[in-house]
């Protein structure tokens, strides 16, 4: 039974801790729910070795005073203007993240750094995974793979659209605001992304790019120069990631990591096919196209009164993790402002 | 009137408002509202219209590529108490003439309204679908489609006033000159948010368009209802400008009782 006023945000992703961490300041009481074992979601960091490899979201970019104030205060070793060096003219997954006015940047501990920052102090629990929702008088519950359900007047859902529609599915015959949401959802679907975490030999040369975004190819969206982000002289690392249409291709194919290496050899030269080590990764629903983005967060109101929320980096026009915690703070508020 | 610096004989003085493009070419400000937008007029020309003569001022801005224009009529930069009219784009309405919203009533309207004035200006902002695109608000109206047009969803889709549009707008008021505005609206809102933006409204000017077959409804029903308009005869209709529509010969809103 959760505390009252409490909500239930499902999912710790950037959006969902930028909403926990809202509510929190205003002293509202919330639990995030994560599925996975750490929070921030697309904002992710893994290490291989010692290294840490930034193998969702590559640099972070926005040009919201606020959000900007808000990436200021993470405890991190902010690297301003991350990525200096662009090559290629291929297509950046967000263009305007170099147009005027935008500013970039990266974190030296990794970008996890951020939504780790926002979850300070707010209660998260981790391996939690929401399996379905239930009108319950006043409240929704919340249903647990493990554990007993919670119950709560409001529930958040910070999620990839396919998984709040997936939810929303859950709680039966809908009334017209939860089928309206349906069929906004509906509108558009997340695209996936492969990507590859690769590390490389002394022999290997020290690309003179952060970025790039290959021109001429269907496959390699863009490769990271992962370790110009971190500190000292740590081996040469790459994050290698795939175009979207050549990502949902091959979600299935078991040889994609070696077509994607071959791909990177053709365009930046035969040592990036050879790396020493690498670490597949698939990104289900990696993005939203910008077509698809929404003007915000909606907070539907069911029959027997409680409110579902829906937030995430398509509720914010934009995109990216500057429109995931934009909706985020903005869903917040609108809670808060409730009578 | 601005004052101009002296011609040396018989060469006319410089057009205020391309003087305001020399002016701003390293313009830079904090800029206005929450995304500190700034903008600098960078293009002056004339544009004779079937509703009459205009100057169009083109406006660049540091925060997208939206290129947004001014119409103007008579002198005003410099002037005060000057006749000014917001209008939002709408492909679908100001251009094809869609019937699912009045946008091109409310924008025809509002040229010919500062065609009666001495002076005026129309802003024409692209924010297209309250500047959340074009896509979605084709979206919206596949949504009203199937029946759904609740309220979240509208709000979702950016059927809302958008505090970004005042900003904007009012960095334009401010770099054409015009030290203060009688609004063409029937936005109270409007006026507060423009007033907010250090633009003096010394007055309003109801916006009231003409009745013909197209707009009759509005004239049946009880006026605004929860971010969309019902047409008894078509459908559902968006309101797509931030003005609740005045059709001459209805009572304006507020003054009608609860529906």
């Amino acid at each position: 039974m959760a505390q009252s006023g409490e909500v239930v945000v499902v999912g710790g992703g950037v959006s969902g801790l930028a909403c926990a961490q809202a509510l929190r300041a205003a002293g509202r009481p919330v639990v995030v729910l994560e599925r996975a074992r750490g929070v921030g979601g697309r904002c992710a960091t893994r290490r291989l070795g010692e290294q840490p490899l930034d193998h969702g979201v590559a640099f972070l970019h926005g040009r919201d005073p606020s959000f900007l104030a808000a990436l200021r205060e993470v405890a991190a070793t902010r690297i301003d203007g991350w990525p200096r060096v662009i090559e290629g003219t291929g297509r950046p997954c967000q263009p305007e993240a170099f147009a005027a006015g935008s500013w970039r940047l990266a974190f030296a501990e990794g970008l996890t750094a951020f939504p780790k920052h926002l979850a300070r102090g707010v209660e998260v629990r981790l391996q939690a995974e929401v399996t379905a929702l239930s009108e319950d008088g006043p409240a929704l519950g919340v249903s647990l793979q493990d554990g007993a359900p919670l119950r709560a007047g409001r529930v958040v859902l910070a999620l990839a659209c396919e998984q709040a529609r997936a939810l929303l599915a859950t709680l039966g015959p809908a009334p017209p605001e939860v089928r309206s949401a349906i069929a906004l959802l509906d509108m558009a679907r997340s695209d996936p992304c492969l990507a590859l975490l690769a590390t490389y030999g002394a022999g290997a040369p020290r690309p003179a790019w952060d970025v790039a975004y290959p021109e001429g190819s269907r496959v390699l969206q863009i490769a990271s120069h992962d370790s110009a982000k971190r500190a000292g002289a740590p081996p040469l690392a790459l994050v290698l990631q795939a175009h979207p249409g050549w990502s949902r291709q091959h979600l299935e194919d078991p040889a994609w990591p070696q077509a994607l290496l071959a791909e990177a050899a053709r365009l930046l030269g035969p040592w990036a096919g050879a790396p020493v080590a690498f670490e597949p990764h698939r990104w289900r629903l990696a993005r939203v196209d910008g077509s698809a983005e929404l003007a915000g967060p909606l907070l539907l109101t069911l029959p027997g009164g409680a409110r579902l929320g829906l937030c995430g980096d398509r509720f914010a026009p934009g995109g990216g993790v500057e429109a995931a915690w934009q909706s985020g703070r903005r869903l917040a508020q609108r809670l808060l402002e409730e009578p | 009137m601005n004052t101009v610096p002296p011609s040396p004989g018989p060469v006319p003085a410089l057009d205020p408002l391309r003087q305001l493009v020399r002016r701003d070419q390293d313009h830079e400000c904090d800029g206005f509202g929450a995304a500190r937008v700034c903008v600098r007029v960078v293009a002056v020309a004339e544009l004779p219209t079937r509703f009459g003569r205009f100057r169009i001022v083109a406006f660049w801005n540091n925060r997208d590529g939206k290129e947004h224009v001014a119409m103007v009529h008579g002198d005003v930069v410099g002037a005060a108490a000057v006749p000014v009219r917001l209008h939002s784009e709408c492909l679908t309405g100001d251009v094809m003439g869609s019937l699912r919203c009045d946008c091109r009533d409310q924008l025809v309207e509002g040229l010919a309204e500062i065609q009666r004035h001495e002076r005026g200006v129309l802003l024409y902002l692209r924010q297209e679908g309250r500047g959340i695109g074009l896509v979605n608000k084709i979206r919206a109206y596949t949504l009203q489609e199937q029946g759904l047009d609740t309220v979240e969803a509208n709000l979702a889709l950016g059927f809302r006033d958008d505090e970004r549009d005042y900003a904007v707008a009012a960095h334009m008021l401010h770099s054409l000159e015009v030290h203060s505005v009688r609004l063409i609206t029937n936005n109270p809102e409007k006026m507060r948010q423009l007033t907010q933006h250090r633009v003096e409204v010394v007055d309003r000017i109801p916006h009231v368009i003409p009745p013909n077959e197209h707009n009759r409804f509005y004239l049946e029903t009880k006026g605004r209802r929860s971010g969309h308009l019902l047409d008894f005869s078509d459908g559902p209709r968006l309101a797509e400008q931030s003005d609740p529509p005045l059709v001459d010969g209805m009572p304006a809103p507020g003054q009608t009782p609860a529906p």
